[in-house]
């Protein structure tokens, strides 16, 4: 296990007062409330002004400077709602299915590599744990919908999870090219391994970003990307939760903070869908042909976490980005053709994609583009 | 409290958890009417298994093989219980019931 | 680390307790769930940190969603309570007591033939990563068995789909 890549060591290591599972938890207090809630708070805004920005209007721009407060108001508001529960509606479940969905989002905050020092728990199955991990919001939907005693959400409850469970196995087998190349699924590894600079050695293990290692794994991106959509109910997959043909699918029981969990669960869920196409294919925390570690002069490891840690945020803000634009953009898929589109196209594609990496670790010894470009150039 | 948490990490804690779930699994497939009720018993069943394989693999022998045999009980049971579940529901279609006291044409 | 464990094992047979116990099918199965989380806890410190998250994919994941499935489906139409009412507990339950005691007392005549790991050992074992050593076991040692799964996991994809075919 790579020690000094995870957070509660280094917190440790910096300040040391604390026992370490002391810092455990204080580094998973701070996980959850500095980054996954406010994330999925601000979201909401984000979303609105995009939308705006799309749809050549304003989007909210009353409280605060242009609005930024929105999310806080709406969290008030949304506490002040009544707490009923349907007519004949189960109550232990209608409390329990939002649970699912936040804490299968939240947990999966542990294993992202926000910066080369700080990642939460830089476990060895690291992949299996995030497929594991959000693998927990789809009995959220399925309760949730069942609970809410209406025909029309327990449909769109159960369209949400056949789509979930379809929709994870073309993400596996989408991961699967990045394990073969890295032979690794640690997370940290992976994405250390994708670091590549023009000034200096290069270490025989690194090559560029996944996404350029092999024209299977830039396809294999793609596919990631779309599965991920599928995963978090997104357009163009979001019957579901479609608002003009199932009156909002599965959630609209939900009133109130319950449906405030729910939004809260899919936003955190779209960053971290965001966050594992940003690690594990688009090199995660390093800045592209330059390493600051070897720049000549050390510079001190808090700086090097900052800006790694900004590195990241600002590639997965990219791709979280590409998500809400493509709400605004694309129509909705049916869920006859979402459900062929997964296992008539996205499924064989994803194979193609293996047997095609696979071959070309074969044929190139591994070796990456970049790599094979640097050894001849 | 401190004897209870050396029992928990020793091999009689797994085995002894694993010996309830095996109980209350057979008490599931035995007193359940419903036919989904009954394969949550053998799902529980499965688990026992499951975990005593693990747990004598880590105490015992220091091999993997008993992780690996675990590994194949989870795949069996995923299979048997996607079977399972169809045929439920082809006897649903049937008796619009999932009672399995209703499955008794060949009784007598 | 042991208080971990502890809860965890806590969880698991208050769950199952549930779920044998509980009238309510729904119920049932949202325990099995917990149930399953609580054993994937529990392989974790036993060292199976690939089975950990593989038991979650596939029971939470597959096994618990097709359960979820089967109960909607073929529930909601009716509206009947989904209320399990056995009227006879007694015998079964000291049936199955009985096999539960039988079963810890057989394994333990194993226990006590079987030489007991050394405490670094133990470490040693929990501590390294499996998935590499199940990956090459697979494909070595366990390679018939490993296909002969696969050819199961077909007919039964291939079962599933017609018996549930619509008419």
């Amino acid at each position: 296990m790579v020690q000094s890549a995870q957070f509660a060591h280094s917190l440790e290591g910096w300040f040391g007062f604390l026992p370490l599972w002391g810092w455990a938890a204080i580094s998973a207090g701070l996980v959850i409330y500095m980054l996954a809630l406010p994330f999925g708070g601000l979201a909401t805004y984000i979303e609105r002004k995009i939308a705006a920005d799309m749809q050549d209007r304003i989007g909210p721009n009353r409280v605060g400077p242009i609005g930024i407060f929105q999310f806080a108001a709406d969290a008030i508001k949304m506490l002040s709602k009544e707490d009923f529960v349907p007519k004949g509606g189960d109550r232990f479940l209608f409390n329990l299915a939002p649970l699912f969905v936040v804490v299968g989002s939240c947990t999966a905050f542990a294993v992202l590599p926000l910066s080369k020092y700080l990642i939460g728990a830089d476990v060895n199955i690291g992949v299996i744990f995030l497929l594991a991990v959000t693998t927990l919001i789809a009995p959220g939907l399925l309760l949730g919908s069942w609970a809410s005693e209406n025909k029309w959400s327990l449909l769109g409850g159960l369209r949400a999870a056949s789509q979930i469970v379809s929709y994870e196995i073309p993400v596996a087998l989408s991961i699967l090219p990045v394990v073969l190349i890295s032979g690794s699924l640690q997370i940290g590894q992976i994405v250390e391994q994708q670091g590549w600079t023009v000034f200096g050695e290069n270490p025989a293990t690194n090559h560029f970003w996944n996404a350029f290692h092999n024209p299977f794994t830039f396809f294999s991106m793609f596919l990631l990307f779309v599965g991920g959509l599928a995963e978090t109910n997104r357009i163009p997959f979001d019957l579901p939760e479609a608002e003009s043909e199932l009156v909002s699918g599965f959630n609209t029981e939900f009133s109130g903070m319950r449906f405030g969990l729910y939004a809260l669960g899919e936003f955190c869920d779209v960053f971290v869908m965001s966050a594992m196409v940003t690690a594990l294919y688009l090199g995660g925390w390093h800045i592209p042909f330059l390493d600051i570690e070897k720049l000549g002069f050390a510079l001190p490891t808090g700086l090097v976490a900052f800006i790694q840690f900004h590195m990241f945020m600002i590639k997965t803000l990219l791709v979280v980005f590409v998500v809400m634009w493509l709400r605004w953009t694309l129509p909705r898929l049916r869920v006859d053709q979402l459900m062929g589109m997964c296992w008539k196209g996205l499924l064989p594609l994803a194979f193609f994609n293996v047997l095609g990496t696979a071959l070309w670790m074969w044929v190139f010894k591994g070796q990456s583009l970049m790599q094979l470009l640097a050894g001849h150039g | 409290m401190n004897h209870l948490m050396q029992f928990s990490s020793s091999l009689q804690g797994y085995l002894a958890v694993g010996a309830i779930l095996f109980s209350l699994g057979v008490f599931c497939v035995l007193t359940r009417k419903n036919a989904i009720g009954i394969l949550l018993g053998i799902e529980l069943i499965l688990n026992a298994a499951g975990i005593n394989f693990v747990a004598f693999s880590k105490f015992r022998t220091g091999l993997i093989d008993g992780q690996i045999v675990a590994l194949f009980i989870m795949l069996i049971a995923a299979a048997e219980a996607a079977v399972a579940l169809a045929v439920i529901l082809r006897f649903y279609r049937l008796k619009q019931t999932i009672d399995a006291d209703e499955a008794s044409i060949m009784r007598n | 680390m042991n208080k971990v464990l502890l809860l965890a094992e806590i969880l698991t047979v208050a769950s199952a307790l549930i779920v044998g116990f509980h009238p309510n099918i729904l119920y049932a199965s949202v325990f099995l769930l917990f149930t399953f989380c609580g054993v994937a806890v529990m392989f974790l410190f036993a060292g199976a940190d690939f089975l950990a998250g593989a038991q979650v994919i596939i029971y939470v994941g597959g096994v618990t969603i097709l359960i979820l499935f089967a109960i909607m489906l073929t529930q909601w139409l009716y509206k009947i309570k989904l209320a399990d009412i056995r009227n006879k507990m007694v015998v079964p339950a000291l049936l199955s007591a009985a096999v539960g005691v039988f079963l810890y007392r057989a394994l333990h005549q194993m226990v006590a033939a079987l030489p007991p790991q050394t405490p670094e050992a133990l470490e040693k074992f929990t501590a390294t990563p499996k998935t590499a050593a199940i990956g090459q076991a697979l494909l070595g040692g366990y390679l018939f068995p490993f296909e002969a799964i696969t050819i199961l996991l077909l007919g039964a994809m291939v079962g599933a789909v017609w018996l549930a075919r619509p008419e």
